[in-house]
């Protein structure tokens, strides 16, 4: 456990509603607070506007009303390139790495808001750290695995030393295998400080790495709690089947 | 008072074979979303074709078959949809933009045909004596002018009644099914590039039917006649009237031209004769920025369609987003 | 068809493939078929004609030729403040016209309309500031030199290529070696990963904007040069620039450039076979024969 419960707010988010389209809000106000250092998973049925809400965070969806806040400065109305240079670094869910540019190539793009004295010592402070990407450094990103693109995505994300990386479903489409490699790998990443929110369907595995869940349901907040206690309690399981037996209902 | 009314109806007669045009590149653009920029290639097709067949023999060009004004307009609407069929076939499955640019060449290509093929096409000199309906009467300019408006509108009115059935017809709410979501398009998969392509081929075919009623309005096509600017004109005229409405096709025609009319007798009587041709130019700069004011600021056109107006046109992300992809591919 | 169809190819296509340059990399960034570009080049042009006059008339009239060259100082100090003038001009079209559309989300092919629409009254705004009649960098008659092989060409010619190959090669450098070059590269590939990735699309596009009507002004000086300065000049480039930017792949600064090259060969081919007035139908044949055959050129990656 690497935060602790009166750790400092990192990133936060009052009375939050956004979407792609003004009559049509996803996220329907939701307050969220990240604290310094945690692991926190942002669970929630198909639909709940569990990615919509971290991508409106990354900048690249309109909020409608509400704020969002990382170290104390408001990033509502800044663009998504700036949002990482003020720390936040994210990682989408599918199209996270430039197919047609090297590894190296790829890393170099994301270490360019660095200053230039930093920018070599950072990329092979990763490749330490990621040493299969160092050995294929000059392949093009485009001829990696499914797990090699996922850490290569992870890899471009940390170059600046976010205070907050936020993670769009990383396991989608991997081998199970795979997938805890890279629940391990994030769990590290997690442990050197980095506060970490990650967006999971993967509801079992995911828990068992976390400190703390948030459910979503509908675009609002619905659960929060410690992931190991959630990971137990049987409030989860009804929040999921509830919503997909309304879903049902709807449908029927 | 007899001379105002007999320009008036030459000018509305002028006006109402742009509105034709401008029928056929609705269905094209308005009804479809494909973007024709060779319209000027294509009306030249129409005109010529239909000048051969109905013009008498001659010695300067071949050709000249003689035939009725009703067989041409027939031939230059089949030769020109033949043309944009061919075009369309290309293009269609590709990039949206190719079409344009395949369009742009084939206008150019055409352009450069009826300049040099001068056995068929009288070359520079264009071809002369080109039949002119009830041409009986040209002694009487009142009537002369009077009927060919009433022939004009008369084609004008079935071609607004037949689109406008064919728009509410099965194939017309496929085609808009196709326009509006991508998704509809994708299940239609191979039928969808045939409802377009054929879509493009009736396009083609009106602005060549346009072409040939212009060339027997005037008597007299030129190569000069079908420069970049035409298209542009034509443009300007539906994008003024409201994409996607065939009504405001008309009404953009009449009201384009109108403009276009009255700033050059306006240039004529204040410009210097010495400064005219490059006064002429300012008002095709003039087409060209309203053009794009029109695009940045009123994007439906005066009239706008009528029912959920050009959705394509003013939030593309939805079909983009309705597509399940990230990235802006 | 005699070796010096080779030199006229070369000449025609090193201009092509410098415009297609601009037209490949605007396509890329931007991803629409700009209409205006032609326009960049004509502009560029008379840019440089105006300037080139100014200075020619401060310094008291006759300014001497440089060595072979049938021009004097005026016209290269003329180009490089043509090219700033170029790439203000481009900037100010895109932060009237596409941007504000690209901020609305506008889809492709109202872009390209508004391309068509600037086109138009860039020309024509060409065509009423300096009238239509063709006018010239310099009055000086070149002989052309043998280069053996029975070939030749003006030392105005052959400038032109040497000046073509050297930016070629320093924009594919720029583009691989370069930050500003990965961005663009980057940028062109998906620019929502981009912007995640810290870079400022906006800046990019600006840079994109400058290099094509920068490289647009140096291909219209350079047929200027060699042929003469017309308002039309530009439209007339287009349809070849764009069957180069297609047949080398867009996005592709070195496909671009061969492609242009291989246009430029096939126009003087043809003018040699079948005559000057048929040199604009090659482009689009070319057109249509890469739409046929392989629409995404030869370095294109597939989309």
């Amino acid at each position: 456990m690497t935060s602790s419960p009166d750790a400092p707010t990192v990133l936060s988010a009052h009375g939050l509603f956004s979407g792609y389209e003004r009559d049509l809000p996803i996220v329907r106000g939701v307050d969220l607070a990240v604290r310094q250092g945690e692991f926190l998973l942002l669970l929630g049925p198909n639909g709940a506007g569990k990615s919509t809400l971290v991508k409106t965070i990354a900048g690249l969806v309109p909020v409608h009303s509400g704020t969002i806040d990382l170290q104390g400065a408001d990033l509502t109305s800044t663009h998504a390139h700036e949002r990482l240079r003020r720390g936040l670094a994210f990682v989408p869910q599918t199209e996270n790495v430039f197919t047609t540019l090297s590894i190296h190539e790829n890393l170099l793009v994301a270490a360019q808001i660095l200053p230039r004295a930093e920018r070599s010592r950072r990329i092979g402070a990763l490749y330490q750290m990621f040493p299969d990407l160092e050995r294929l450094k000059a392949l093009r990103a485009g001829q990696l695995s499914g797990g090699q693109r996922q850490m290569l995505a992870v890899a471009r994300a940390l170059i600046v030393e976010p205070a907050v990386l936020i993670l769009d479903e990383p396991s989608a489409g991997l081998a199970p295998k795979v997938v805890s490699e890279v629940f391990a790998r994030l769990r590290e990443i997690n442990a050197t400080g980095v506060t970490t929110v990650l967006v999971e369907q993967n509801v079992k595995a995911a828990l068992a790495i976390a400190d703390r869940a948030i459910v979503l349901v509908e675009g609002q907040v619905r659960l929060e709690g410690v992931a190991r206690e959630l990971a137990q309690g049987p409030e989860l399981g009804a929040l999921f089947l509830g919503a997909q037996g309304r879903r049902r209902e709807a449908r029927a | 008072m007899i001379d105002i009314l007999s320009y008036g109806f030459f000018f509305l007669t002028v006006a109402l074979t742009y509105g034709i045009i401008c029928l056929g590149l609705n269905v094209q653009w308005g009804q479809t979303g494909l973007f024709n920029v060779g319209i000027a290639g294509f009306v030249a097709i129409g005109a010529y074709v239909s000048a051969l067949l109905t013009t008498p023999a001659s010695t300067s060009h071949i050709g000249g078959l003689g035939l009725p004004i009703a067989a041409g307009w027939i031939g230059a609407a089949l030769a020109t949809a033949l043309a944009t069929f061919l075009i369309g076939a290309l293009t269609i499955r590709l990039r949206s933009d190719y079409l344009a640019i395949a369009t742009f060449g084939a206008a150019v290509a055409i352009q450069l045909c009826v300049l040099n093929l001068q056995p068929v096409t009288g070359g520079p000199f264009g071809i002369g004596f080109i039949p002119r309906p009830f041409a009986g009467l040209a002694r009487q300019p009142f009537l002369f002018g009077a009927v060919n408006l009433a022939i004009i509108a008369a084609v004008v009115v079935v071609l607004y009644l037949g689109l406008e059935r064919l728009a509410s017809s099965p194939w017309g709410r496929a085609l808009k099914a196709i326009r509006e979501d991508e998704a509809a398009a994708t299940a239609l998969g191979k039928s969808a590039v045939r409802f377009r392509l054929q879509a493009f081929a009736l396009g083609g075919a009106i602005m060549g039917l346009a072409g040939a009623a212009q060339a027997h309005f005037i008597g007299f096509i030129a190569p000069d006649n079908y420069q970049p600017t035409l298209t542009f004109q034509v443009w300007a005229m539906l994008i003024v009237g409201g994409s996607g409405n065939n009504r405001g096709a008309i009404l953009g025609s009449v009201v384009v031209w109108g403009i276009w009319a009255l700033s050059a007798v306006a240039i004529s009587a204040v410009v210097p004769a010495d400064a005219q041709a490059r006064a002429a130019s300012l008002q095709i700069v003039m087409i060209g920025v309203a053009l794009c004011a029109i695009l940045l600021w009123r994007p439906r056109g005066l009239i706008g369609e009528a029912r959920v107006a050009s959705r394509h046109i003013l939030r593309p992300s939805v079909a983009r987003r309705s597509s399940n992809s990230s990235s802006e591919h | 068809m005699t070796p010096q169809v080779l030199v006229d190819g070369v000449i025609a296509g090193s201009m092509i493939g410098l415009g297609a340059i601009g037209i490949t990399l605007t396509y890329s960034i931007l991803r629409f078929a700009n209409f205006a570009h032609g326009e960049f080049i004509s502009w560029g042009a008379y840019f440089a004609l105006a300037i080139a006059a100014a200075l020619g008339s401060l310094a008291g009239g006759n300014v001497p030729s440089l060595g072979p060259f049938s021009f004097g100082w005026t016209l290269p100090v003329a180009l490089v403040l043509a090219v700033g003038l170029t790439a203000g001009l481009a900037l100010v079209v895109d932060a009237l016209l596409f941007g504000p559309l690209r901020q609305r989300g506008s889809a492709v092919i109202i872009l390209v309309m508004a391309s068509f629409g600037a086109s138009l009254a860039l020309r024509n705004m060409i065509e009423f500031v300096f009238t239509s009649s063709p006018r010239y960098f310099s009055t000086d008659l070149q002989i052309a030199q043998p280069l053996g092989g029975g070939m030749r060409a003006t030392p105005d010619q052959l400038l032109t290529v040497g000046v073509a190959i050297v930016l070629v090669v320093g924009l594919h450098l720029l583009l691989t070696r370069t930050a500003i070059g990965r961005s663009m590269r980057a940028v062109s590939e998906n620019r929502q990963l981009a912007s995640l990735a810290g870079i400022d699309a906006r800046k990019v596009i600006r840079t994109v904007w400058m290099l094509g009507a920068g490289l647009a002004c140096v291909a219209g000086v350079m047929s200027g040069l060699v042929v003469q300065v017309r308002p039309e000049m530009g439209l007339d480039l287009l349809l070849p620039l764009f069957a180069a930017a297609i047949l080398g792949g867009i996005g592709s600064v070195p496909g671009a450039m061969l492609a242009g090259l291989i246009v430029g060969l096939a126009e003087s081919s043809a003018v040699a076979l079948f005559g000057a007035e048929w040199r604009s139908a090659v482009a689009f044949v070319i057109l249509v024969a890469i739409l046929l055959l392989r629409p995404s050129g030869l370095f294109g990656r597939h989309e």
